[in-house]
């Protein structure tokens, strides 16, 4: 019940959406009317997922996101596969925070895989305005190998999108796709007996 | 593994912390992020004598801390608790916790965790029946402004 195949983390600001992205994806809400929990720590979150007619779980590190604990998301993000990198669509310093942990990923964690996620789309429909503009993150993306998504954790729009596009890639190597397998195939055999730690 | 009461620091980490902290020491300059960050790794030890230390510095960092930190110790003290099976206290920083924050999912559902815990261990009636609950203003010796702004 503990096995996690695929550990992602989320980075980025605090209130950039993190911790409302992971809700949406997981338990499929967004709660508007709480008044803003600022996460301590790092939570965890676990989804089971299908790709290709395999089982895998993803476990999900959602970090705190404010300075004082860049030291523990540090240790949160060791041995990632994938990394979310959120920034709040329309406040550019929250994109320059996302390039500084994608700078810190790219030197220390060469085996994550990284996507950057603008969140908060729904608030464009108000008149507000990208910044940085669009364009710019996409190429800049584009220049580091990293895939960008737009998202709203208030409407859901590209929320699942994120998330099985991480599980397709991990997926698309053949090495991760053995490593489920094996694990599948144990807990199989082991039907029946119940085992808690 | 997500279960925050069973995760268990690398002695790596544990002694990186403790050895910045401890050259604070040695220069007789703690900053609240060193002693927070030890205190974290701390709490988190499978050892009970780091637990508690690890508690010591958090209530230090409670008492002296500005309002924004105090969450955090409370949170982090209802956890280093309940790992060394003080579950009233445990319980009493939750509930305090709750009382300024009342619908934090983080500490609800860690409340659950400790009350399951209980349950295995054949406590939660007991701590009920004996009404030991007592707040952390008397625990700590203070009573709590703590983190409500505005
Ligand atoms: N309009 C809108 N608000 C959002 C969205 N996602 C998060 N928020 C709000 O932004 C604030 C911070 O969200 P949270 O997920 O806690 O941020 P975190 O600190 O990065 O985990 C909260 O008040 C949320 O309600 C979104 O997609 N649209
Ligand atoms: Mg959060």
């Amino acid at each position: 019940m503990n096995r996690v195949d695929l550990k992602v983390v989320l980075l980025g600001n605090a209130a950039v959406g993190k911790t409302s992205l992971v809700e949406r994806f997981v338990n499929e809400r967004f709660n508007e009317s709480l008044s803003y929990q600022n996460t301590i720590g790092a939570a965890f979150a676990a989804k089971q997922m299908q790709v290709n007619g395999k089982r895998l779980i993803m476990g999900i590190w959602d970090t705190a996101g404010s300075e004082k604990y860049d030291a523990m998301s540090r240790i949160y993000y060791r041995g990632a596969k994938a990394a979310i990198i959120c920034y709040d669509i329309i406040k550019s310093n929250t994109f320059q925070r996302a390039k500084f942990w994608i700078r810190e990923l790219r030197t220390v964690e060469e085996g994550c895989k990284i996507y950057i996620c603008a969140t908060k789309n729904d608030i464009l429909k108000h008149g507000a305005v990208p910044s940085p503009d669009i364009n710019v993150v996409e190429t800049y993306a584009a220049g580091i190998q990293a895939k960008f998504f737009i998202t709203s954790s208030k409407t859901g729009e590209n929320v699942a999108e994120l998330f099985n596009e991480i599980a397709q890639d991990f997926m698309s190597d053949p090495n991760n796709v053995q490593k489920v397998e094996e694990v599948i195939d144990i807990s199989n055999e082991s039907k029946g007996t119940y085992c808690c730690q | 593994m997500e279960d925050v009461l069973e995760e268990v620091v690398s002695s790596d980490d544990l002694k990186k912390f403790e050895r910045i902290y401890n050259e604070q020491l040695r220069s007789s300059v703690i900053t609240q992020k060193a002693q927070f960050e030890y205190a974290w790794c701390l709490v988190r030890s499978k050892y009970p004598a780091d637990i508690r230390k690890g508690i010591l510095l958090l209530e230090d960092l409670y008492c002296n801390h500005n309002d924004s930190e105090k969450r955090d110790c409370l949170y982090y003290l209802a956890i280093g608790n309940a790992r060394i099976k003080e579950y009233t206290k445990a319980l009493n920083y939750v509930r305090s916790f709750l009382q300024v924050e009342p619908g934090n999912q983080q500490v609800q559902h860690l409340e659950t965790l400790i009350k399951k815990k209980m349950e295995k261990e054949g406590l939660y009636g007991m701590a009920i029946a004996g009404g030991v609950i007592i707040g952390i203003a008397s625990i700590l010796g203070l009573s709590f402004a703590m983190v409500k702004r505005n």
